[in-house]
């Protein structure tokens, strides 16, 4: 037994470096290097709060993405399910009225459920494809959202602002008062998505997500319910959406119907700069985390880099492109040893 | 006390009769053996009993009840399990993962990972010791992955076990442990069908014997009462037909060496093969499906690049790793799958045709579109292809029209070696005796060199000068002219003499 387990520990390293996620760790340490170089002031507590919030929305879009992509979907509607969401929440909060607030995000919740509800629908028991299905209620959403708020703006209570910042209620208690000074509600809200996968992981449904991603037919074959995995994880990905959107009324106190639109094709970058596969079944749900922040600092970097302002996209695409293709190239690497397969 | 009784079951698939009143009986704790050669119904009626096919006639009994399973799930939950050919793991996963896929337990809320590996290791520890049960399937090798596939329906407890060519992947020592494993199962009460093209295996692992020929029953043995004797065994498989002797023309046109291979090896697929392919031969490739012959025409066509291989061409040495080196050297192949790998079936006779020509050609820069088109017309001439026209799609064509579009597209190029992977698949007699006349004319007439492979064993018996008898990736019997007979194929591909 003894001999057995030296064995296991000894594989373990190089197990680790061979593994996919590894080479997006070295990118995110090298990125982080090098935000750090250029940011003067990138330890100081402000500065690390004002990172994490700037980039929060992205990581927790990003972690729902990843969720269906590796049931063998994609989502291609979620920046605008998240404009939605800001929308709802702001039609229904009166500014003068703070339980208004809860009643908020009940509905919120309840819609964010729905859109993954239709979403899974469609992938799933409709059999459209997911580009397809998802691109086209996309506008739905869209729709659904200018018709709330033609034009950006609408109530928020007061008290959530909390969602952005617990100065909020540095009068009312002591506890979040101190806690404001070092702890940003959104690193708690990705917490929270965090132990919602953890929690996901350790049941069924996660490892059916998986399974149906990996090979639907054999997972069909062993009597898996293949749509409703796909649905539940579309519904999955609509509650880390919910999050990012309680974040983002809590920081502009406003909705918009277009606001979400970049971070759509931004999760799905981000979710394989982190290793997800596109091609399902493949990926880390924690490592889209990590896709998400590589993203966050390329932007960084350029800003601080002094680039011009005509070139920062382009410099921006460029990084990106090299990020993937050298995680690719790292990954053909590790694996070049395997013995061929023959279709 | 018998746990499956199948009586007289019929399954045809497109007019083809697979099953032609087909019966089988596999009792409590017995090993259930069956053998025929291919297409003579075994893995069809091994899924009928799984439930992947509907039987189109006869009846099933199955622990006295009579049964018609909808799909395999229902089988499997009454306990029929069936370890296909193909393999149905999800690659993603762990080995233990997948042995539990679909039988999950839990342990309050969460999933019991721990039961789940403990399940794992007791099956997995009889079959394969050293498998590592965290490992993904995807890094395991075709070999460890059969053994996944057995241990997963092995740990649904089944009470009726279909084993479909299990051991084709897998290596002697695992072999072994398969066969006790069985032999354990089988004295807990499981019934098991077994089938095998080795046919010492059946004889040494089976209590019972079932033969099929054509669809039928043609013998059974229980080895309780009846001896296990060989020679008995292969009779019922080939039957008494008498010889069919062609007489064939070659021999004074077949002059010297084309293509000469030498140690050709691929992975554990293709063994060291070597042989000497003369101009204007027809050299064909036989033995019981999937025994590599495939896989050695695509690897004469240079489809696999880590091909390790000593090819000479009229002399001179070349590299068979990229599809283009082979076609620039003459050698082309027409691949057995006309639909996923010979065409694009969706694009009319004319793109198709066409592809070949402009691909070789680097100098080609605008397409002739003009020239092209006459040299089209000739071709469809030449095949006597039938197609509405130059622009009709591909898939609006009969199957044997559409065999010709493959070979077709060619034509004009300078052919020194014909690659033939079972051309007339799916195809009408008509059909296929208007396209072996044409080939074998080109051969007679041009000096072109065919290889041919061909699930059927009378096209080899009708076409070829010289006949290479495959057998689990290598090549193990070479009979001449004269030698071509039915029973000596059968008896060769049997590989009977091994042990």
């Amino acid at each position: 037994m003894q001999g057995k387990s030296m064995e296991t520990k000894k594989r373990t390293l190089r197990d680790f470096t061979s593994k996919p996620e590894f080479s997006s760790l070295l990118i995110l340490l090298v990125m982080f290097a090098l935000t750090a170089i250029l940011q003067k002031n990138f330890f100081e507590i402000k500065s690390i709060m004002r990172n994490i919030n700037a980039f929060a929305p992205l990581i927790l879009v990003t972690m729902g993405q990843a969720v269906v992509i590796i049931s063998g979907g994609i989502d291609l509607s979620s920046g605008t399910a998240l404009s939605l969401l800001t929308c709802v929440l702001t039609s229904i909060m009166k500014k003068n009225d703070p339980i208004t607030g809860l009643y908020g995000i009940i509905v919120a919740f309840i819609v964010a459920l729905l859109i993954g509800l239709i979403n899974g629908f469609g992938i799933g028991y409709l059999r459209i494809p997911p580009v397809i299905s998802t691109f086209a209620t996309s506008f739905i959403w869209l729709g659904i959202a200018l018709f709330l708020r033609p034009t950006p703006g609408g109530e928020s209570v007061s008290w959530f602002g909390v969602f952005y910042n617990f100065d909020t209620l540095k009068d009312i208690s002591g506890f979040f008062g101190t806690l404001s000074g070092f702890l940003p509600p959104s690193l708690l809200l990705i917490i929270i998505g965090c132990i919602l996968w953890y929690v996901i992981s350790k049941t069924k449904t996660g490892r059916y997500i998986y399974a149906v991603g990996g090979n639907s037919e054999s997972a069909y074959e062993s009597g898996i319910n293949t749509a409703k995995t796909q649905m539940v994880a579309c519904m999955i990905n609509s509650i880390f959406i919910f999050l990012a959107a309680l974040f983002f009324v809590g920081q502009t106190g406003s909705g918009d119907a277009r606001m979400g639109d970049p971070l759509t094709l931004r999760s799905i970058a981000a979710a394989v700069v982190g290793g997800i596969a596109l091609s399902g079944g493949r990926g880390n749900v924690y490592f889209a985390l990590v896709g998400a922040l590589i993203l966050s600092f390329v932007n960084k970097i350029i800003f601080f880099a002094n680039i011009p302002y005509a070139y920062q996209t382009l410099v921006g695409g460029a990084i990106v492109i090299v990020a993937i293709a050298g995680s690719q190239a790292y990954i053909s690497y590790s694996t070049k040893t395997k013995e061929i397969k023959i279709g | 006390m018998n746990i499956l009784e199948a009586k007289n079951i019929k399954k045809n698939f497109g007019g083809v009769a697979a099953l032609s009143g087909a019966s089988l009986t596999c009792r409590e704790g017995r090993i259930t053996g069956l053998l025929g050669a291919n297409g003579s119904g075994k893995s069809t009626l091994s899924k009928i009993i799984a439930g992947v096919y509907a039987p189109d006639d006869g009846e099933i009994t199955y622990l006295g009840k009579k049964i018609h399973y909808k799909n395999p799930h229902e089988a499997k939950q009454q306990g029929i399990g069936m370890v296909y050919q193909n393999l149905s793991l999800v690659p993603e996963l762990t080995v233990w993962q997948n042995i539990v896929l679909g039988d999950e337990r839990n342990a309050g809320y969460f999933l019991d990972d721990k039961n789940a590996r403990e399940r794992t290791t007791d099956i997995v520890h009889k079959l394969l010791p050293t498998l590592d049960i965290e490992k993904k399937v995807f890094e395991l090798t075709p070999s460890e992955m059969q053994v996944v596939e057995i241990a997963k329906a092995v740990s649904r407890k089944p009470k009726l076990l279909i084993l479909d060519e299990p051991t084709a992947a897998l290596e002697k020592v695992q072999v072994t442990s398969l066969f006790n494993m069985m032999k354990e199962l089988a004295s807990s009460g499981v019934a098991i069908i077994f089938t095998s093209h080795r046919l010492w295996e059946v004889v040494e692992i089976c209590h019972d014997l079932t033969i099929f020929r054509n669809g039928r029953n043609v013998g059974s043995m229980d080895f309780d009462k009846d001896e296990k004797d060989v020679k008995k065994i292969i009779f019922y498989i080939t039957g008494s037909q008498s010889e069919t002797s062609i007489a064939k023309t070659c021999a004074e046109t077949c002059g010297e060496t084309r293509l000469s291979i030498k140690n050709l090896s691929l992975g554990t697929i293709l063994r060291n093969i070597s042989f000497d392919l003369k101009k204007g031969e027809i050299l064909g490739v036989g033995g019981l499906a999937g025994q590599g012959q495939q896989e050695l025409m695509l690897a004469l066509a240079g489809n696999f690049p880590k091909i390790g291989c000593d090819a000479r061409i009229d002399g001179k040495p070349i590299k068979l790793t990229k599809p283009s080196k082979a076609i620039r050297n003459g050698i082309v192949l027409v691949p057995g799958d006309r639909e996923t790998e010979g065409l694009f079936s969706k694009h009319s006779v004319f793109s198709n045709l066409i592809f070949s020509k402009i691909g070789v050609d680097k100098k080609i820069f605008i397409i002739p579109h003009r020239k092209l088109k006459k040299e089209c017309e000739q071709i469809v001439d030449i095949l006597a292809l039938k197609a509405a026209s130059l622009d009709a799609p591909v898939s609006t064509l009969s199957g044997g029209n559409q065999q010709k579009v493959v070979i077709g597209k060619w034509l004009g190029l300078e052919i020194k070696v014909l690659l033939l992977s079972d051309p007339a698949k799916g195809i009408d007699i008509g059909a296929k005796a208007d396209l072996y006349s044409y080939i074998v004319n080109q051969v007679r007439s041009t000096g072109m060199s065919v290889v041919l492979y061909a699930s059927d064993t009378k096209e080899l018996i009708e076409y070829c000068d010289r006949l290479l008898i495959m057998y689990e990736g290598s090549i193990v019997a070479t009979l001449g002219t004269e030698e071509i007979t039915e029973e000596n194929i059968i008896r060769a591909s049997m590989h009977v003499e091994k042990e």
